[in-house]
């Protein structure tokens, strides 16, 4: 029991701090500052973006790819680890989860800005045709959004139930929002059997229709049969890149709450070595695809694809593209293949890094093809042939990725981070095993 | 004294200047319509006169458009008023002629025209000449052992007889431009005839050909015209997907593959999240 309380003492949500606070107001200013420009925008068309007839898709649709492919780590970390029984996972699935979440619906979110024409949704539905990928994407976002939430809902019951519990004296608010939300959960043999089958199938559902959203994302460029995204790899590419910028999310994020929280003793060197290695497969699978998508066409391109090549090899986007590929792939992976990379900091800036690099990559891939249209392009103004994102561009990106800070902090701070049931039956188990033993 | 002589000054200059602006506006130079006019002969068909008006104005040639023109019938050196016509905003006008039999020719049995423009504001007012005779093409298509052609008699109207060493052109009706078949030049013989091989495979809507007969602007009968339409072509396989299910078809034909395995995947895993939701209904009520 002492350590049940010494676990709850541990776990369970604690009022912001001073920075906690300053970090929460400072990503509420970056969002009134976006929210601003996207009026802005809203009043005054998608004139104030550098988007034009070439460059049609910005960078609102590659933060858009971005937060889908990020959203990939509660298919990746949760499901696949579940389901393979890696009991390893417990400290690391609700923050997964709330990633998954959280860049799922900013997902969501960006891509209606990018609309420019938000009240013009509705139209999505009513004039949907399923040959278009587009109506795929319009399915699959919504499914994966209240897949997500259940993925994260379902496990977190017990924990909020216990939460009911312990704050009753100390703040009975939130005593009364925990007990709503815990569904009256009282861990009754009925309770357990029908959260423990619905989990089973969440995790077995989100693995293909996390891979369905991310195939229907790489087939929005594939399908347009254009240089540089007509590939029949762009699905597993798109995949493998996912499971990238997912992972790499996940340690960043992990990095922090655990020195912000100090969970040390429940997120240990242990968890940073395994994710350390999971980053390493995700990489290499990635590199793997990367060299698949760039290096058959270096050798077998035609001209207007060799232009395309050359711009991304030596042109104006090499220091991107090498970055990106030097940078958020192959410096992890050497960098993970020792044991001192796989320790908590050096392995956070590993993270950080292939975040950084993740939102790159996606910039690198929707651009720099969209600038080499099959026809020249010639009769439009000087400033048409290039792209940079405007200023309202950078605002109103930045403060939708402020946003996401911002659902993963709120959760952060509501929510126990770590299992707390979960946690408990684990050191029981454990303690049992070893009285068996002894 | 001296502001008097100013102002009377003043007021000459003035209206000497109005006057030399007045003249130049009235001397403004007009340009010149130049209208063109064929005789059309369509056998079984329409007769008409096919009239364009065109002008030069700052170098560049131009349709002028919306002009009324005068036809006028020249009857032994009169003119009678025929009809009317407007052009329309390509400079083009298509005046038809309802019969022949009613319209009176000269001594030669000649048909003579005159189109007048009386001119207006930015055009000189012009005429245009036209004299004609009339003339038949009978054509009918000549089956031989197996193989297609089209033969055609030129005849002079009035005198009903032959008209000899007459090149006419054959050619197939197509959406742009006609196809022509045969040799090059195709003159008529002594009896006024020609006769022309028309190749296996030709694609017709159906299989139907419109085989056209035409003595293309002829100084003495205009351009006359018989149309046979034969099924001796080629059907042309409509290719259009309109009517089909395609990746490219409205919603109501989408491919039934595409209809059946998304909604399939839609509804089961619909179908589960709804389960799971009513398993968080039974956790609440348990």
């Amino acid at each position: 029991m002492k350590n049940y309380d010494k676990l709850l003492n541990d776990l369970a949500p604690k009022k912001f701090g001073k920075r906690g606070v300053l970090w929460t107001s400072f990503l509420i200013i970056i969002i009134i500052i976006g929210l601003i420009a996207y009026i802005d925008q809203l009043i005054k068309g998608q004139e104030v973006t550098n988007m034009r007839d070439y460059a049609l898709w910005g960078i609102y649709i590659s933060n858009f790819v971005f937060f889908v492919a990020t959203s990939f780590v509660g298919s990746v970390t949760v499901a696949i680890l579940r389901l393979t029984n890696n009991s390893w996972r417990t400290p690391l699935v609700r923050i997964a989860e709330i990633i998954s979440l959280a860049a799922i619906v900013m997902a969501g979110i960006t891509i209606m800005i990018d609309m420019a024409r938000p009240d013009r949704l509705l139209n999505l539905f009513i004039h949907a045709r399923l040959q278009s990928p587009i109506t795929w994407d319009v399915i699959i976002i919504p499914t994966y959004i209240v897949l997500s939430f259940l993925l994260l809902y379902f496990p977190l019951l017990p924990d909020l139930a216990i939460l009911k519990k312990y704050f009753k004296e100390k703040s009975p608010t939130l005593s009364k929002w925990y007990g709503i939300f815990s569904l009256n959960w009282t861990g009754s043999k009925a309770q357990k059997i029908i959260q423990e089958k619905s989990i089973k199938i969440i995790a077995l559902m989100i693995i293909p229709v996390g891979i369905i959203l991310q195939t229907i994302d790489a087939w929005l460029f594939s399908t347009t049969y254009r240089i540089g995204w007509d590939s029949t790899n762009f699905a597993p590419y798109f995949i493998s890149g996912a499971f990238v910028a997912g992972v790499g999310a996940l340690i960043t994020v992990i990095y922090i709450v655990r020195r912000v929280k100090k969970l040390e003793n429940y997120i240990t060197d242990f968890h940073f070595d395994k994710l350390g290695k999971l980053l390493t497969l995700a990489c290499l699978i990635y590199l793997y695809f990367n060299i698949n998508e760039y290096l058959i066409p270096a050798f077998t391109a035609k001209k207007g694809e060799m232009v395309h090549l050359d711009t991304l090899f030596t042109g104006h986007y090499a220091p991107l593209f090498w970055f990106v590929t030097i940078g958020g792939l192959i410096f992890p992976i050497i960098a993970l293949l020792f044991k001192k990379g796989r320790k908590p900091l050096p392995m956070f800036f590993i993270g950080l890094i292939v975040v950084i690099a993740s939102w790159w990559k996606r910039y690198v891939i929707v651009t720099p093809t969209l600038l080499h249209p099959f026809l020249p392009i010639q009769g439009v103004p000087e400033s048409w042939h290039h792209y940079f994102p405007s200023l309202h561009e950078w605002l109103i990106t930045i403060a939708t990725l402020a946003m996401a800070l911002l659902i993963i902090t709120i959760l952060v701070r509501y929510l126990p981070i770590i299992p707390i049931q979960r946690t408990a039956d684990e050191q029981e188990l454990l303690k049992n095993n070893k009285n068996t033993k002894s | 004294m001296k502001n008097q002589i100013n102002i009377r000054h003043f007021f000459l200059v003035l209206l000497s200047v109005f006057c030399i602006t007045t003249s130049f506006a009235q001397k403004k130079k007009k340009d010149k319509v130049r209208l063109k006019a064929q005789y059309v002969k369509i056998m079984d068909g329409e007769i008409y006169f096919d009239i364009s008006a065109g002008a030069r104005v700052n170098r560049k040639n131009i349709d002028v458009a919306n002009i009324d023109l005068t036809i006028f019938n020249k009857i032994n050196g009169k003119k009678v008023k025929f009809g009317k016509t407007t052009t329309n905003m390509h400079g083009k006008s298509k005046f038809i002629l309802k019969s022949l039999s009613k319209i009176e020719a000269d001594s030669t049995n000649t048909y003579n025209f005159v189109i007048s423009f009386k001119g207006n504001e930015s055009f000189k007012k012009a005429s245009k000449s036209i004299s004609f005779k009339d003339a038949n093409i009978e054509a009918k298509l000549v089956t031989k052992d197996s193989i297609n052609y089209i033969t055609a008699t030129l005849i002079d109207k009035e005198k009903n007889s032959p008209i000899s060493d007459v090149i006419l052109t054959t050619q197939i009706q197509r959406l742009f431009k006609p196809l022509k078949i045969g040799d090059e030049f195709n003159n008529t013989d002594k009896n006024g005839t020609i006769s022309v091989l028309i190749e296996e495979g030709i694609p017709g809507v159906d299989g139907n050909l419109a085989i056209e007969v035409v003595l293309i602007d002829s100084d003495v009968y205009g351009t006359v015209k018989a149309i046979v339409n034969a099924p001796i072509g080629k059907p042309i396989v409509d290719e259009s997907t309109f009517d089909q299910r395609t990746m490219w078809s409205p919603r109501n034909k989408t491919p039934l593959f595409l209809l059946i395995f998304p909604n399939l995947l839609i509804i089961s895993v619909w179908g589960l999240i709804i389960y799971l939701i009513l398993n968080l209904v039974k956790l609440k009520k348990s």
